[in-house]
C-alpha cells in the first residue's frame, strides 16, 4: 500500500485535508511532522495510503495547500 | 441584583457554557496546533469541531474562515486596518459605535477617504448610491444599533455591493445569536461578532468571519507551523490567530450556540421583544420619559430612556440603588445618539435577555418612574 506523509503546515488545514480525504474513503490521520525540517519547520502532516495524485487532486479541491509530500 | 445590561454582555452566562468552560480547562488544557502529544492535538480537533459549528451556524461554507479572537473591536480593526490603503474609499453608517467609528476616523486622517450613509434612510440603496464612488473598495456598517435597537438591511446593502464589486463588512456585535444571519445569502464578505454577547460565550472572546482574503495582518506571530519561516504566512485561520487562542472561550462559544439551538433563535428574540414592548407600552405615555426604540418590524430588544434635562447617569444611579443594572451616557456611540439627538444627556439603555421576565419589567417601569418623580 503506497503511504505518504503529506505536510500543510498548520494544524486546521491538516484537519481539513484528513476530513475531506476520509469522505472520499481515503486512510488519512492528522500528525505532528515527525522531523523538523529546516526550510518549512515545523507544522502538521496528514498521513495518508493510496493514490497520491488523486490524494492530491482532494486535497486541491478542498483548497488544502500541500507544502510538501515526505 | 435584575440584569437588563445584555448589550454590554449576556448574563447570566448559561450553565452549560460554564460547564463546557471547565471541561476545557479539565480535560483539553493544552496548546492546540502546536505540540503533537495526545492532549494538543485533541485540543485542537474540538476547536476545529467548534470552528465548523461557528461556520455552520452563520452561513459559512468554510470552517477555516472561522477566527477566533479577544473581541469583536479586534475583528473590525483587523478588517477596517488589514483592507483599506491609502486612496481608497470607505463607507460606513451614521449609528456606528466607535469600534467602527474610532478606527475610521484614524484610517481617515491616514490618506483614506471616508464617506458616511444616513441608516435612517428610507430607500437604503439610494442613500447608498449619494456616498458611493468609482474608488470605493469597502462598506462596514452596523447590523444592529447598540443605542436604539435599529436594524439595518444587511441584505440590500449586501447586494448593493455584489453588484458593484465592493467589499462588505458587518458589526453584528447586537445581532449575532439574535437575529438570523446567513454570511453567503446576505454577500456578507467580512461578518465581525461579539461572542460574549448574543452567543453567551464569556467576555473576552469575538469572531472574524472572512470570507474574502486580508491580504495585510495587523498581528504576527507564532501560529504552530512554518516556524523557521520569518514570513506570517496566508494560511487561515491562522494569518490572523498569532499567539495561544482562548480555548475555554472557545469551548464556551461552541457551548453558547448549542444552547440558542436548543432554545431556537427566534424564540429567544420573540421573548426578549415582548419584555421590550411591555416596557415601551407602561411607559409611553409618561411625558416625562422620552423612548428610543425603532418601530420596524425587525428590530433588537435594546430601548433606550431619557429623561427631559436630567443626566442619564442620575436615572442610572438611582435605578441600580433600586436594584436595576443598566447602561447609561453614550454607550460608545457618539454617532447614534447624534443621529437620535440625544447628546446633551445620553441615554438609559435596558436590554433585556432571556432569563428576564415581565415581573421585573413591571418593577422596572415603576423604578423608573419613580426615578423620574425623585429628579
Amino acid at each position: 500500500m503506497n503511504e505518504h506523509i503529506i505536510a500543510t503546515g498548520t494544524v486546521t488545514n491538516a484537519i481539513k485535508g484528513r476530513d475531506a480525504l476520509k469522505k472520499r474513503g481515503f486512510y488519512a490521520e492528522m500528525q505532528r511532522m515527525k522531523s523538523t525540517d529546516r526550510k518549512y519547520g515545523c507544522g502538521y502532516a496528514i498521513a495518508v495510503r493510496g493514490n497520491l495524485s488523486e490524494i492530491e487532486q482532494i486535497l486541491k479541491e478542498a483548497n488544502v495547500k500541500i507544502i510538501k509530500v515526505l | 441584583m435584575i440584569y437588563l445590561d445584555n448589550a454590554a454582555t449576556s448574563s447570566p452566562k448559561p450553565e452549560s457554557v460554564i460547564k463546557a468552560m471547565e471541561k476545557a480547562l479539565r480535560k483539553y488544557c493544552a496548546n492546540p496546533g502546536r505540540s503533537g502529544h495526545k492532549i494538543s492535538e485533541e485540543t485542537a480537533e474540538e476547536i476545529y469541531k467548534i470552528r465548523r459549528k461557528v461556520a455552520d451556524f452563520f452561513g459559512c461554507s468554510h470552517p477555516e474562515n472561522v477566527v477566533f479572537l479577544a473581541n469583536c473591536t479586534q475583528a473590525i480593526n483587523i478588517v477596517l486596518k488589514g483592507i483599506l490603503r491609502k486612496n481608497d474609499h470607505f463607507i460606513i453608517s451614521n449609528l456606528e459605535h466607535n469600534a467602527v467609528a474610532r478606527p475610521s476616523y484614524k484610517l481617515g486622517k491616514n490618506g483614506t477617504e471616508l464617506s458616511v450613509f444616513n441608516a435612517f434612510a428610507e430607500d437604503i440603496e439610494e442613500e447608498l448610491e449619494r456616498v458611493v464612488k468609482s474608488n470605493t473598495r469597502l462598506i462596514f456598517c452596523i447590523h444592529a444599533s447598540n443605542v436604539c435597537g435599529k436594524v439595518l438591511p444587511i441584505e440590500k446593502i449586501g447586494e448593493f455591493c455584489k453588484q458593484r464589486g465592493i467589499l462588505f463588512g458587518v458589526d453584528a456585535a447586537q445581532s449575532a445569536g439574535i437575529i438570523p444571519i446567513d454570511m453567503e445569502k446576505n454577500g456578507i464578505d467580512f461578518l465581525c461578532i461579539a461572542a460574549h454577547k448574543g452567543l453567551f460565550a464569556p467576555m473576552g472572546t469575538g469572531i472574524l468571519i472572512a470570507n474574502s482574503p486580508i491580504n495585510n495582518t495587523l498581528l504576527e506571530g507564532g501560529n504552530g507551523a512554518n516556524s523557521m519561516s520569518l514570513e506570517q504566512g496566508y494560511d487561515m485561520p491562522e494569518m490572523l490567530e498569532s499567539g495561544t487562542v482562548n480555548v475555554p472561550g472557545i469551548f464556551g462559544i461552541g457551548a453558547g450556540i448549542d444552547y440558542i439551538r436548543k432554545i431556537g433563535i427566534n424564540n429567544i428574540l420573540s421573548h426578549e421583544i415582548k419584555l421590550c414592548e411591555y416596557v415601551y407600552n407602561r411607559l409611553k405615555n409618561c411625558n416625562k420619559i422620552k423612548i428610543y426604540w425603532s418601530q420596524d418590524l425587525i428590530r433588537t430588544p435594546v430601548i433606550s430612556l431619557a429623561v427631559e434635562g436630567v443626566d442619564s447617569g442620575e436615572i442610572a444611579a438611582i435605578l441600580n440603588r433600586e436594584g436595576f443594572a443598566v447602561r447609561s451616557g453614550y454607550h460608545c456611540s457618539p454617532f447614534a445618539h447624534k443621529a437620535l439627538d440625544t447628546e446633551e444627556t445620553g441615554t438609559v439603555r435596558i436590554s433585556p435577555g432571556i432569563t428576564n421576565n415581565r415581573v421585573q419589567m413591571e418593577c422596572f417601569c415603576k423604578a423608573i418612574l419613580g426615578a423620574v418623580e425623585k429628579t
